[in-house]
């Protein structure tokens, strides 16, 4: 199972400098905008080795920190 | 039949209305697809085959994706684990021969229509500069109505469908109704299935509410289009047209108010056909979110034309990235680069072939890739050094909040789009490329051309109005619900200054040349 921390992370390089909390929203405050949440879809999968699809792309998936490390433990199970 | 026109604002839709109202529940969705194929009749003559055509596509390939599923339903089950991964395989590959098969006739006809006589063109222009005798016969080809907005729209359907994020339509005058909806066939919005499909195919009850703020709308759209755009239009027209006889603030002006045409134009048919929609409870997707209060060239497309901009994004720029080959570029990168290349330089080259699909959208031809490239170089460059300022200049985020700032960033952005509508409206590339060093050049001539004082006056308090109405939706403040909560002598008198700014400020009538809507070309 992997943490926020371990997510926070790689954010990080993506974007140097944002620090959020695990319930913070990313997409409508405008956080992140299109570019870089592709920039961490090809982070995240070279990261974690796994496989994100056009289908997982929806916001709820990248809306908050802890959104997106549910996503990645789900990607790792399936 | 033009939005604008006496008969579609005064037959047309006041009929189909009252129609629509009189009849049971379960008529209404007839007499929005009846009225639909009118419309296109009336507009487009006997393209309206390749309407239902392309329907028949769209709902037969729907259909197929929507039994492969039902048969992986019902079979997996059954099968053992070894089995079930082979089934999947196969279903996949099913799948994605229906959609893409789907796609390929939908989009094959389009792209043909479109793009082919412009790349004829172009080798043929090659061909005449190389030896030999070699030639190409050049074809033109009359567009069916909304070919570029109906063909998206299908497609997405399609996309969704076999991504499981909706149910295929189950009858073709579903289909049939979806695409050919008259309020969005000419110039969009890009709608979709899931959102629409609903209102269309089991509209709401007739309501007062929804009657009369969708009357507001299309008043307030008509406002737009013929008050502020077809009198800028004459002033556009006049510099762009005859562009080697202007120079300097000529071009100045000329470029300020193409982009106000162009806004208070498109924005002003996005508020017709919404509002016509909203008349029958039908909430089409909003195309602007006040565009000019972007700080960033990114952040302006994701408010003007925002349907398609979601539609490129979501069935190009993001499955591009997510590709075998962009994998592979991305891994390409990484192992010779180092890690922050691998990701952000396959995001950037889908980026590129994203801007170069805006810019051709718009039209086939050269002007219109450089149009798309221009906002690219500029996206681009903001991706680059975003993260070299961040490290190097500690109170940046500081000083991205200070007001100042944030009206520098919005200025700027302002700028930057307003080189971007030069070239948009330019007549070709070279045109482009003189009035671009023109505006080194004084203007001696006068400013008044083709409108007299008067005339800019009621375009600069239009673009006045339009700006504070912008500014209030960029606040919060719901217009039309705070007008609906006003006294009656007070909400009328707002009604009856808006039709009588119309009658008295319209560019209309034997002294104007009433444009057409500019994106209904694409």
């Amino acid at each position: 199972m992997h943490t926020n921390e371990e997510i926070l992370k790689v954010l990080a390089e993506i974007k140097p400098g944002l620090h959020p909390a695990a319930d913070d929203e990313l997409i409508k405050t405008g956080l992140l905008d299109s570019v870089e949440v592709m920039q961490l879809v090809m982070a995240l999968g070279e990261e974690f080795d796994v496989e994100i699809t056009p289908a997982d792309l929806r916001e709820e998936n990248f809306h908050t920190i802890a959104a997106l490390c549910a996503m990645v433990n789900r990607l790792e199970e399936e | 039949m033009s939005y604008t026109s006496f008969g579609y604002l005064f037959l047309f839709l006041p009929l189909v209305w009252v129609l629509w109202a009189v009849l049971p529940r379960r008529g209404r969705p007839a007499v929005l697809l009846a009225a639909s194929l009118l419309f296109y009749w009336i507009s487009s003559g006997r393209y309206l085959i390749w309407m239902l055509a392309a329907a028949a596509v769209t709902w037969l390939t729907g259909l197929l994706l929507g039994r492969l599923d039902t048969l992986s339903a019902t079979t997996r089950p059954e099968l053992s684990p070894a089995g079930r991964k082979t089934f999947k395989k196969q279903l996949t590959g099913a799948k994605r021969l229906a959609v893409g098969g789907g796609a390929a006739v939908l989009l094959g006809v389009f792209l043909w229509l479109k793009y082919w006589p412009f790349a004829a063109r172009s080798i043929a222009a090659l061909l005449d500069r190389m030896p030999g005798a070699l030639s190409l016969t050049v074809p033109s080809y009359v567009l069916p109505l909304g070919i570029s907005f109906v063909t998206l729209m299908a497609v997405g359907y399609l996309v969704d469908v076999y991504r499981g994020s909706c149910r295929p339509a189950a009858h073709y005058w579903q289909v049939l109704s979806f695409l050919c909806f008259w309020p969005h066939v000419v110039e969009g919005p890009f709608d979709r299935w899931d959102s629409l499909s609903g209102p269309l195919l089991d509209p709401p009850r007739p309501s007062y509410k929804n009657l009369t703020f969708g009357v507001q709308r299309v008043v307030w759209g008509l406002f737009k289009k013929m008050v502020i755009a077809d009198r800028a239009n004459m002033y556009v027209k006049a510099v762009f047209d005859d562009y080697t006889q202007y120079s300097g603030l000529a071009v100045v002006v000329g470029t300020l108010l193409y982009t106000l045409q162009l806004y208070a134009e498109f924005s002003g048919c996005m508020d017709i056909v919404l509002g016509s929609a909203e008349c029958f409870g039908i909430p089409l997707a909003e195309n602007f979110r006040q565009p000019f209060f972007s700080r960033t060239v990114g952040e302006f497309w994701r408010r003007w034309h925002i349907t398609l901009g979601a539609w490129l994004r979501e069935y190009l720029f993001q499955p591009l990235i997510l590709s075998g080959p962009w994998k592979s570029l991305g891994k390409f990168c990484r192992t010779r680069l180092g890690a922050a290349a691998g990701r952000s330089l396959p995001v950037w080259a889908a980026l590129g072939v994203t801007w170069v699909a805006i810019g051709w959208w718009h039209g086939a031809g050269w002007l219109y890739l450089v149009y798309g490239l221009y906002y690219f170089f500029w996206q681009l460059l903001g991706e680059i050094f975003e993260p070299i300022f961040t490290a190097r200049i500690p109170r940046l985020a500081e000083l991205r909040s200070r007001r100042w700032y944030r009206l520098f960033q919005v200025l700027r952005t302002c700028l930057l789009v307003l080189g971007g509508m030069l070239i948009f409206r330019a007549n070709g590339t070279k045109a482009a490329i003189a009035m671009f060093r023109s505006l080194t050049v004084p203007y001696a001539g006068s400013l008044l051309i083709q409108l007299d004082a008067r005339d800019l006056a009621v375009l600069a308090v239009g673009a006045v109005l339009l700006l504070a109405v912008d500014l209030l939706h960029e606040k919060g403040i719901a217009i039309r619900q705070r007008l609906a909560a006003a006294p009656l002598v007070l909400r009328w008198a707002v009604y009856i200054a808006g039709v009588l700014a119309i009658l008295i400020f319209g560019a209309y009538g034997d002294n104007y040349d009433p444009a057409g809507f500019i994106y209904a070309q694409f």
